[in-house]
């Protein structure tokens, strides 16, 4: 492994913001921490970049033990959710500023900025300051400055949680291509499980300065593991062990040995079918048209349950419909909902 | 094993380069305060305790015994009771009709209200007399005799002086309130009337407390207008003055200012949590209020602020004025004859002044900047007492530290006396009488600093040194920039703190003034003054101008 943290705890009086955390990065690898607001992604963010201290555990770059080592000797490169240039100096001196303090030559420096300015596509904008700048291009600026010395290691702390919805997704594009092209092993902060399921090739969930599962997008959408995965990666319904023998009694037997509520189904709205059927047991209590599909917000035996459909769908509201779900697409997850929010999800 | 023992992440404890460099920055100006304010202060205390045969309270069973430290000391109050109701009632009607009212030549009232804060305290006096005293052009003019020394002229001065700080004070809390409440309250219905009773007046409480506080001390601590205009009017700070320069009694002059100072830092403790009250108390205003005209309302505060500034230009301006009058009042033709000053030394202690302000104001930016940059890398535990230390001096009178220097630095017991009878010690004197002002506008500019533009010019690997250079200055330039002038400004003006640490070989302007004025030599100490005022004047615009300057860089966000 290129990076490892290994039993990371870090506690702020009686708070415990990570509690052995152990996560690992591979070369080239882009890496999600994904979870919540105090989950402890940033912490942990900020003990890698040697912002801050462990308290126990280890965190090893190749192997070597970083513990000791100061940010500015670790050379990682870092970008910040508030842009953070440097207001008193130029777009092409806040890039080459890493490079003017590894004593780099002046044409050298420049050579490097002018590349990296296309790279991030804002070869024009050298000697603006940041001030005149908008959000987006600050943050372009900001990844371009982060490369620069050729971090081992980069580290995104939120970066495009500032910005508006259609810069945020054009950026994420550029990140994405940037990090492949360069192949810098990359960890990236972020509370969008969207953001998280484009941009990464691994993703860690937190939650309650624990990880909670890891695996790649496709593993923690299709097989989460608890219920606070389910809930914070897209949209499902969760629905308990009696509810569901009510509504989909061919799905009981899938239930994992154990006590009843030990664990509950995980649905996908995609996953459910929905046909008019005057003889059905729910009815679609209403429709919202999202443009590409439509939500339907279904009254079943199990209670209240969206479903998705794409293309054209016969149902309107207030028609009685019959709902059919595959075996195989109900995921049974344990319920950690004593340690997760209730309420659901975006 | 490291335990949490800081909430501040940027802290990092193992050897390291930046660690000791750290520990550098907050030691120079820390040993600074230890040497040039807590030991002094310690020294007077004992000072106060000693009596023939070691120590005792003999010196304030005296002092509390006599009767005139119990008049002096009621005198004290109750001019600091009025001035602080005066004052704080003026400045609320300038603060609000320059933050709540819609009226023209706000500027103008901007500019004059500064004024007493650009000349030597004493200068209200020196107008007041040349107004309404025996001579002035009032009195002679109606043909009435005014006693203006005493009582009645020493809180006319007070006021002038202590006001500035209230319209500051208060505005500061008035601008506060976000535009978007009034618009909620027009949209539910509130009256005018009702707005201000229920929005404004709420919202400023605690800058007027605040206010209140800091005019409070400012009088009871002021010393040259209770010299020229107070007469027999004795207060605590006077009372200081005669025991040590009439009576050569350090000791007792120990005692009474440490009376002196019980109340000034009472008040300053209530003011400093006040102060937190009103930063947590509410929002900062993001959409700014812009009133529109309301005729009566406008019109009368436009008025009452004309009213309250032309008395303010009256005042300084007959200064001005009387500096030029041939033989005031007896042949008011104009000539400059008293810009040739007949006292000893002439114009020296005003070059003195000068250089004197430069070194406080060069020596203490630097100290201030290092100590704010330092403290900020400390954990808190040790941060914490540091910052306490830093914010005291606000509460010491000028004459108090101006006679625990006297005390501390002519004695031959340390090496220290060499530093006793030099400029450079009266440019410590200064820069720690204004520390605490200048320590909190710089943590004020440092907390507006994103800690990640720090930590990102940290993981790039700039190290402290590089940082505070290529990241810290930079960012923080204004603040500096204004801290300089302020310092500088204050040094070139005050009076209480220097006064005893003059000799006839080192004097500084404000003295020379008082001694002019002593000596009956009115007009000179006016045109003295006027001097004076042009050189603070002339400082004033020099920081506007750098400050403007600086805001037209790249700082300003959209196309500057």
């Amino acid at each position: 492994m290129y990076l490892t943290v290994r039993e990371a705890t870090k506690i702020y009086g009686s708070f415990t913001a990570l509690n052995r955390v152990s996560i690992e990065i591979d070369q080239g690898e882009f890496v999600c921490l994904l979870g919540p607001s105090g989950c402890g992604k940033t912490t942990l963010l900020r003990l890698i970049a040697g912002l801050s201290d462990l308290d126990e555990g280890e965190i090893l770059l190749e192997g070597t033990a970083l513990s000791g080592l100061p940010a500015r000797k670790r050379g990682f490169g870092i970008v910040f959710q508030s842009y953070s240039l440097f207001p008193n100096m130029t777009v092409a001196e806040n890039i080459g500023y890493g490079l003017k303090i590894r004593g780099t030559s002046r044409p050298e420096i420049s050579r490097r900025v002018t590349e990296l300015l296309k790279l991030v596509k804002l070869p024009q904008l050298a000697d603006s300051f940041p001030g005149q700048l908008s959000g987006g291009q600050q943050q372009r600026i900001a990844l371009a400055r982060a490369i620069a010395v050729d971090p081992r290691v980069l580290l995104l702390d939120e970066p495009l949680s500032a910005l508006d919805a259609k810069v945020r997704a054009e950026l994420r594009g550029e990140i994405r291509h940037v990090q492949r092209s360069l192949g810098i092993p990359t960890l990236m902060v972020t509370h969008d499980q969207e953001e998280a399921l484009a941009l990464a090739d691994k993703i860690i969930c937190m939650n309650h300065g624990v990880v909670v599962q890891a695996g790649t997008p496709e593993d923690l959408y299709n097989r989460p593991r608890t219920r606070f995965v389910a809930e914070f990666m897209g949209i499902s319904n969760l629905l308990p062990a009696d509810a569901v023998g009510r509504a989909f009694p061919d799905l009981a037997a899938t239930r994992p040995k154990g006590r009843e509520d030990d664990h509950i189904a995980c649905i996908r709205p995609e996953q459910i079918g929905v046909t008019p059927d005057p003889d059905g047991n729910s009815s679609v209590r209403g429709i919202s048209f999202l443009g590409n599909l439509r939500r339907l917000e279904v009254d079943s035996p199990a209670g209240s349950l969206v479903v998705e459909t794409h293309g054209a769908n016969p149902c309107r509201e207030g028609d009685r419909v019959a709902l059919q779900v595959a075996p195989d697409a109900c995921i049974w997850v344990a319920d950690d909902s004593a340690r997760a929010p209730t309420e659901a999800h975006a | 094993m490291t335990t949490a023992e800081t909430s501040m992440p940027a802290a990092r404890w193992r050897p390291d380069k930046d660690r000791l460099l750290t520990w550098v920055c907050v030691g120079l100006p820390l040993l600074g305060l230890i040497l040039f304010f807590l030991y002094p202060m310690v020294i007077v205390f004992l000072r106060s305790l000693t009596v023939e045969d070691g120590y005792g309270l003999a010196n304030y069973a005296r002092v509390l015994s006599s009767a005139g430290f119990w008049r002096a000391t009621w005198h004290s109050l109750l001019m600091g009771g009025t001035t602080t109701v005066l004052s704080v009632f003026l400045g609320f009607i300038i603060a609000h009709g320059l933050h709540r009212c819609a009226f023209p030549g706000k500027w103008l009232v901007r500019g004059v209200i500064v004024l007493p804060l650009l000349a030597p305290s004493l200068v209200q006096a020196l107008g007041l007399i040349f107004l309404l005293g025996r001579n002035g052009v009032v009195s002679r003019a109606l043909g009435i005799e005014i006693e203006i020394y005493g009582f009645w002229g020493l809180l006319i001065a007070n006021t002038l002086y202590a006001l500035p700080q209230a319209v500051m004070i208060i505005g500061a809390a008035l601008v506060l309130l976000d535009a978007r409440i009034y618009e909620a309250a027009d949209v539910m219905g509130a009256s005018p009337s009702r707005q201000f009773r229920d929005l404004t007046l709420p919202a400023a409480r605690f800058g007027i407390l605040n206010a209140a506080f800091v005019c409070f001390t400012i009088t009871i601590t002021d010393f040259g207008n209770a010299a020229v205009i107070g007469g027999d009017y004795s207060v605590l700070a006077t009372e200081i003055y005669s025991q040590v320069v009439g009576q050569r009694n350090f000791n007792m002059g120990a005692v009474v200012g440490i009376m002196l100072l019980l109340p000034t830092v009472i008040s300053y403790a209530i003011e400093r949590q006040a102060m937190k009250r009103q930063q947590t108390g509410q929002a900062t205003g993001e959409v700014r209020y812009r009133p529109s005209f309301a005729p009566l309302r406008d019109s009368v505060m436009a008025g009452l602020s004309l009213l309250i500034c032309s008395g303010i230009v009256a005042v300084i301006g007959i200064v001005v004025y009387a500096s030029f009058v041939t033989l005031w009042p007896y042949n008011m033709a104009l000539s400059p004859k008293h810009y040739d000053i007949t006292l000893a030394g002439g114009y020296s202690s005003l070059w003195m002044t000068i250089v004197i302000s430069v070194m406080a104001a060069t020596g203490g930016t630097l100290a201030l900047f290092l100590l704010v940059l330092g403290l900020r890398r400390l954990p808190r535990a040790a941060a914490q007492p540091i910052h306490v230390l830093a914010a005291m001096p606000a509460a010491v009178p000028g004459m108090v530290l101006g006679l625990s220097y006297i005390l501390t630095f002519n004695s031959t017991a340390t090496p220290l006396y060499l530093l006793y009878g030099t400029a450079v010690l009266i440019a410590i004197v200064n820069f720690y009488h204004y520390h605490t002002q200048g320590f909190l506008t710089l943590m004020t500019g440092f907390r507006q600093l994103p800690p990640a533009l720090e930590e990102a010019a940290g993981s790039m690997g700039a190290g402290l040194g590089r940082t505070a250079v290529d990241i810290v200055a930079p960012f923080i330039a204004p603040m500096l920039v204004s801290v300089f002038f302020f310092l500088f400004m204050r040094s070139m003006v005050t009076l209480s703190a220097v006064v005893f640490l003059t000799t006839p070989d080192l004097s500084v302007a404000a003295v020379t003034i008082m001694r002019l004025d002593d000596a009956g030599l009115t007009s000179q100490a006016a045109a003295f003054s006027t001097c004076v005022m042009a050189v603070v004047c002339v400082a004033l615009l020099s920081m506007k101008a750098t400050l403007r300057l600086m805001s037209q860089g790249h700082r300003v966000t959209g196309g500057a």
